[in-house]
């Protein structure tokens, strides 16, 4: 049974999109209904649609906020440029224009982009929208004084030519910035320092949703965002709840995507992540906002009894569970030591503190499989031997001056059970081969600023290996490969994500696909990239994680996309209304 | 008396200012002291791909660069006088008690501690008054039939009760009581009193036993103690010798001398679980005080954690404060000394 | 003198004055401590306490070798025990078995009765070396305290307060997140363990300060204090020739008394996380896991917390019996 339904989960998986609309409604619910096709398909409006957030939200502020789930969600008070399609599967990874007519026009080789919005947008309080106050939002994004979790995208890739903030900017309109232009009230034109042929994924971000100067109250503005989106917020307790109800000034004429169903949206914030998952089984909620998967005791409960899993839906994400094996830790510095750890670990332990199967599948490179042009290589026998090669191991020790093993130290984040197990799964295996491990915990917090993260630490203090994961800004190669394996990005400082890749061929590679336009073309080079980082044996992949999402039976269109590795919160209804 | 009071209502002040530059000093110079500098600290509260120059102008708009008596100060000052913080376009006055904004969803504490007070409030009066009243119940019949079985046995719980961990019940109660058979609500539920009051109860019924069953124990033997004491003294001969019932002699007489340490004790004792049911909290996912804290100082939010320390240190004082102003009343002498 | 067969005894219970009076003194040809180890001998329920508290130490002492002939190493996975869907061991009552006796760990199948036997030595190195640090400062600061009164006394009492004014998890907590991984020589768990000990020590000392301050300051009123001062003793002859053989009873019950909540201190730490690191087994940091397990694997809760009980208790019941015995009046 069990077995059946996970060959059926990547079934659906592998050509998820493929098929859309799909099966019945409350009755009709089985295990996986909601990957790949719409599960509950209707579209009556009414009703209230109550989500809970076991942690606390980063920002509502479109220039300040850095989850999935909240870029997700903040869809449905505010409209950017372009956006993920609402289709379930691989057709929620592509991009369609939302504020803008049509997608960006490059020219000047990938450095300018063009945009043209959309005639009669309002905002809630009725005036217009206009390319000006596309342009203001994203110089506010750019004050990372002001707004500092939201991505550093523009403020990397924008011609900045030292423009720091619209709070600082001296000209009366404060659109200072020269980077943009807004030749007219519809036109936006972004000047960049240096070519990039996917542009459209910056223009995806929450910072193009248009924000009106005169109603910009900086780090307070997030209590109550403008809405351009089909709700807006009729009340707002930081920290504790809000409720968005619809607002009248959004045109559907406007809008050929949004279905915009319920009247009205209740968040729960920083609720006990149990209790969650109690109420969503009895009902009393229906979407956990964070979109991270139930918790480990639920997952067995919901597993194990067949009316609750056929409520449940193993969605794949972009997020990838690793470890980087740090080639400036002697006797890693070898290269055929760092290839006796590929080797030696134990796959399938590593996926089991993560949940098992049901937690996600055995990575075998980087790229998850359903980011678009991932290639699934294997070069360290993890399919045929998951449990770990340990005479593959032995060999590469001896080719590396040390037969009998060596010892080094690994890092995890302290406070995370999974990334604790995983050490201690490594520390086991890798014993096996005489590879002795030091476990060491660090503060999550501290995890990339002070030390992991920290080349200087890092190399000092021998962390050979370093727990840690990565998940997808994007469904596509430059979302997800960039920051962990581009040698440029990593910072004497700390702060790094890309703990151990450094190679030149790799550097070169990424600035090739910057510069192409063609995406076949471009996929094949991140595909290839991610192989090229493989075969230097620098990061151990370890799961690429799936999330046990529930879905309460009245709950209608769901389904999981691939742009944000959770249900899509645009398209989601209420079946019961009159409640 | 009201020199005394005032004498106290210093001391009282002089203590919390003493906690919060303790408290200060252990997030701020202790860092410090260990090598990080002003950058180091500032880079965890700036996006994940913050490069040094964002990191360096939020160190200096922490205020990290400042020396640490001037940060200090800074603080203080907010909490007594408010503080301007800037919100991008223009500034904006935080009343006091500033407890700063938070550096993580720069959300102000305050309003977070107002929130997660009432939590913790009625974690620690329902508890506290499942244990006094059965810890002193329990104490008086162990006292009265001194030697019984039934007077072993209570001890012996008692003595059990004192050696429990509470997040040892704690767990067991849940997985016994909420999962296994469903009578109580599992852990992280909670409803404001005033929302229900029904539900509420429901929702604390489980913490409130776990946590007043590690109390009761040491009042029980604090009672029985107390009681066997006073139950020798003369004036318990002279009623019985009147020929008092029993029951008087016991609850008028014996009683109401063994309560008075007990009271103080009790005070105490709410005042330091008001700012520290870290561990009942964690247990039960309780959204109080000591969950705030424990989530805070995993994220290193400063502010929240110098809040939550003195609202703590607060209680407890305040706590003091009380009980040795009520003994005062009670007892002229104690004014003199 | 009736023999405190029940477990209570509180320091007021039996004949305190008797006892205070001759301590160090000869009566009846039995000096103090003969007196007490006769009492402590009848009181079978802290022989009890004591019996246990001796078994403890050999089983953290030997646990290597009980594991090796009843368990397996501690650190050891058995995930083909390891039910993989629900990440909990197969088999009834969390998979204890005769390999297993207290059954396994949910997720990577571990030795639980490994583990919590391997566990004995970190709560009892930690709980008593942190007790003997509280006993030094303790014992310094009230006697010093109650010896010189005056704005001594007042300071000391007064730093006593603020410590007892703080939120000692919640400080402990943030004192061992803000000490880095390297520091004063020590990495790693060596770090951890002296940074544990000296965290709760510092933090326990005044339960025991103010009870010797009480101490040393009726003392310093008696008659022999008065003699030897009189015949022209000084402060620390007093202190060290009088007071302190005088104080060595109450010292040693409290600070028996001051282990079990220690051995708790210690596991509330490690159940919030900021314990003894990995794999390392501490009792504290197996309920910590448990916690997201409860409502599946009740064994992982009920084994570890089950020691904590037995060791607290032990030492409870030995400190009882201890303070019955040589009866200091103290609280």
């Amino acid at each position: 049974m069990i077995a059946t339904d996970a060959t059926l989960a990547l079934v659906l998986g592998a050509c998820g999109g493929t098929t859309t609309g799909g099966r019945g409604t409350g009755t009709g619910a089985t295990y996986n209904a909601g990957v790949g096709q719409v599960y509950n398909p209707s579209t009556t409006k009414g009703g209230t649609l109550r989500f809970a957030n076991a942690g606390d939200w980063d920002s509502l502020d479109p220039a300040d906020t850095y989850y999935a789930y909240s870029w997700n969600f903040i869809r449905l008070y505010g409209r950017q440029l372009v956006m993920f399609a609402p289709e379930p599967g691989a057709a929620g990874a592509k991009l369609v224009p939302d504020l803008a007519e049509t997608l960006g026009v490059p020219s000047n080789d990938s450095k300018t982009w063009t945009y043209k919005i959309r005639k009669g947008m309002r905002f809630e309080d009725g005036s217009t929208v206009t390319s000006k106050d596309v342009k203001y939002a994203v110089e506010r994004s750019l004050d990372k004084q002001t707004f500092p979790n939201g991505p550093t995208y523009f403020n990397d890739f924008l011609d900045l030519r030292g423009y720091t903030s619209p709070y600082q900017d001296p000209t009366p309109d404060k659109l200072g910035l020269k980077a943009i232009e807004t030749p007219d009230d519809s036109t936006i034109v972004f000047h960049l320092a240096k070519p990039f042929s996917g542009f459209d994924y910056f223009a995806q971000l929450p910072a193009t949703i248009p924000v009106p100067r005169a109603k910009d109250t900086g780090t307070k503005y997030k209590q109550h965002v403008v809405s351009t989106g089909p709700y807006k917020f009729e009340s707002n307790e930081l920290g504790k709840k809000f409720t968005l109800v619809r607002n009248d000034q959004w045109n559907p004429a406007t809008d050929p995507i949004r279905t915009a169903l319920p009247d009205r949206i209740e968040v729960t914030i920083g609720a006990n992540a149990d209790d969650i998952d109690n109420r969503l089984i009895s009902g009393n909620l229906d979407v956990d906002v964070a979109g991270t998967g139930v918790q480990p005791a639920t997952q067995g409960r919901i597993l194990s009894d067949p009316n609750l899993k056929k409520n449940a839906d193993a969605a794949a994400t972009t997020r990838l569970w690793y470890t980087s094996i740090n080639p400036d830790v002697a006797p890693l510095d070898n290269i055929h030591c760092r290839k006796a750890v590929e080797y030696a670990a134990d796959h399938t332990a590593y996926q089991r503190a993560y949940g098992g199967p049901a937690g996600g599948d055995i990575a075998t490179n980087l790229l998850p499989p359903l980011i678009p042009g991932a290639k699934q290589v294997d070069l360290y026998n993890f399919g045929s031997k998951p449990g770990g090669d340990a005479d593959s191991a032995r060999q590469e020790l001896q080719q590396c001056g040390q037969p009998s093993g060596f010892a080094t130290n690994m890092s995890y984040r302290a406070e995370r059970p999974k990334e604790k197990a995983t050490a201690e799964a490594m520390q086991q295996a890798l014993a096996k081969v005489g590879i002795r491990l030091t476990l060491k915990p660090f503060p999550q917090g501290d995890y990339f600023k002070l030390y992991a993260g920290k080349p200087d630490f890092a190399k000092n203090n021998k962390l050979g290996l370093m727990t840690t994961g990565w998940s997808a800004d994007w469904p596509d190669g430059f979302g997800f490969l960039q920051q962990i394996v581009d040698s440029r990005v990593i910072r004497a400082s700390g702060g790094n994500t890309n703990l151990s890749v450094k190679i030149p061929e790799v550097d070169h590679l990424i600035d090739q696909a910057l510069l192409t336009t063609d995406t076949n073309a471009r996929e094949q080079i991140w595909a290839q990239i991610d192989k090229r980082v493989m075969e230097e044996a620098v990061a151990l992949p370890g799961v690429w994680a799936k999330t046990l999402l529930y879905r309460p039976p009245t709950l209608t269109n769901v389904f999981v996309t691939n742009g944000f590795g959770m249900y899509d919160y645009l398209t989601l209804g209420v079946q019961n209304v009159q409640k | 008396m009201t020199a005394y009071i005032i004498r106290r209502l210093i001391a009282a002040v002089l203590l919390l200012l003493v906690v919060s530059v303790a408290t200060f000093a252990i997030f701020f110079l202790v860092p410090r002291l260990a090598g990080a500098s002003a950058e180091d600290l500032a880079s965890r509260y700036t996006g994940k791909t913050a490069n040094a120059e964002q990191v360096r102008v939020m160190a200096e708009k922490l205020g990290f660069t400042d020396p640490l008596p001037v940060q200090y100060g800074r603080f203080a000052k907010g909490l007594v006088l408010g503080a301007d913080y800037s919100t991008g376009p223009t500034t904006e006055h935080c009343p006091a008690p500033c407890f700063g904004y938070s550096f993580i969803t720069q959300n102000p504490v305050w309003p977070d501690l107002l929130d997660r007070m009432p939590v913790t409030l009625s974690l620690a009066a329902g508890a506290g008054v499942l244990w006094l009243v059965g810890g002193v119940a329990t104490g008086v019949l162990s006292a009265v039939r001194k030697g019984s079985v039934f007077d072993r046995a209570a001890m012996g719980v008692a003595l059990a009760g004192v050696s429990l961990p509470i997040f040892f019940t704690g767990l067991l109660a849940l997985s016994l009581f909420s999962y296994k058979l469903g009578w109580t609500e599992p852990g992280g539920s909670y409803t404001p009193l005033t929302e229900s009051p029904l539900a509420w109860a429901r929702a604390l019924l489980l913490p409130w036993v776990t946590l007043a069953l590690l109390y009761a124990a040491g009042y029980a033997r604090l009672t029985r103690a107390g009681m066997l004491e006073t139950m020798n003294e003369d004036y318990i001969r002279t009623a019985r010798a009147k020929g008092l019932p029993e029951r008087t002699v016991v609850l008028k007489h014996g009683l109401r001398a063994a309560l008075t340490p007990i009271i103080t004790i009790f005070g105490l004792d709410v005042g330091l679980l008001i700012g520290g049911a870290v561990l009942t909290e964690s247990t039960f996912s309780l959204p109080g005080l000591g969950k705030y804290a424990i989530d805070a100082i995993t994220n290193n939010d400063l502010p929240k954690v110098l809040g939550v320390t003195l609202v703590a240190a607060f209680f407890v004082v305040i706590a003091n404060l009380v009980v040795d102003i009520l003994y005062a009343v009670v007892d002229p002498r104690v004014r003199l000394s | 003198m009736t023999a405190p067969l029940d477990v209570s005894g509180l320091a007021t219970e039996a004949h305190p004055e008797a006892a205070l009076a001759g301590m160090g003194r000869v009566i009846q040809g039995r000096s103090l401590g003969q007196i007490a180890w006769l009492r402590l001998r009848r009181d079978r329920v802290a022989m009890a306490g004591a019996a246990v508290i001796i078994l403890l130490t050999l089983v953290a002492i030997f646990a290597p070798f009980i594991v090796k002939v009843l368990g397996h190493p501690p650190n050891e996975f058995h995930q083909d025990l390891i039910d993989p869907t629900l990440q909990t061991p197969k088999g009834r009552f969390g998979g204890i078995s005769g390999h297993f006796l207290f059954g396994l760990e949910p997720l990577n199948g571990r030795d639980l009765f490994s583990r919590v036997l391997s566990g004995a030595w970190i709560s009892l190195l930690i709980a008593t070396l942190a007790t003997m640090l509280s006993m030094v400062i303790g014992t310094v600061a009230g006697v010093v305290a109650g010896y010189f009164g005056g704005w001594v006394d007042a300071l000391v009492s007064r730093t006593m307060d603020v410590f007892l004014a703080f939120p000692l998890l919640v400080f402990s907590i943030a004192l061992v997140g803000v000490v880095p991984d390297h520091a004063f020589g020590l990495s790693g768990n060596g770090l951890r363990i002296a940074l544990l000990i000296l965290i709760i020590g510092f933090f326990s000392w005044p339960y025991i300060g103010r009870i010797i301050r009480g101490q040393t300051l009726s003392l310093r009123e008696r008659e022999f204090v008065d003699a030897a001062r009189g015949l022209g003793a000084r402060g620390p002859y007093i202190i060290f020739r009088e007071l302190l053989p005088n104080l060595m009873a109450p010292i040693l019950v409290y600070s028996t008394l001051l282990i079990p909540t220690n051995i708790l201190f210690e596991a509330a730490l490690s159940f919030l996380g900021v314990g003894v690191g990995p794999p390392t087994p501490t009792w504290g940091g197996m309920l910590s896991e448990a916690v997201r397990w409860y409502t599946v694997a009740p064994n992982f809760v009920i084994f570890p917390g089950l020691a904590i009980f037995v060791t607290v208790l032990a030492f409870n019941l030995f400190g009882d019996g201890l303070r019955d015995a040589l009866d200091p009046r103290g609280r």
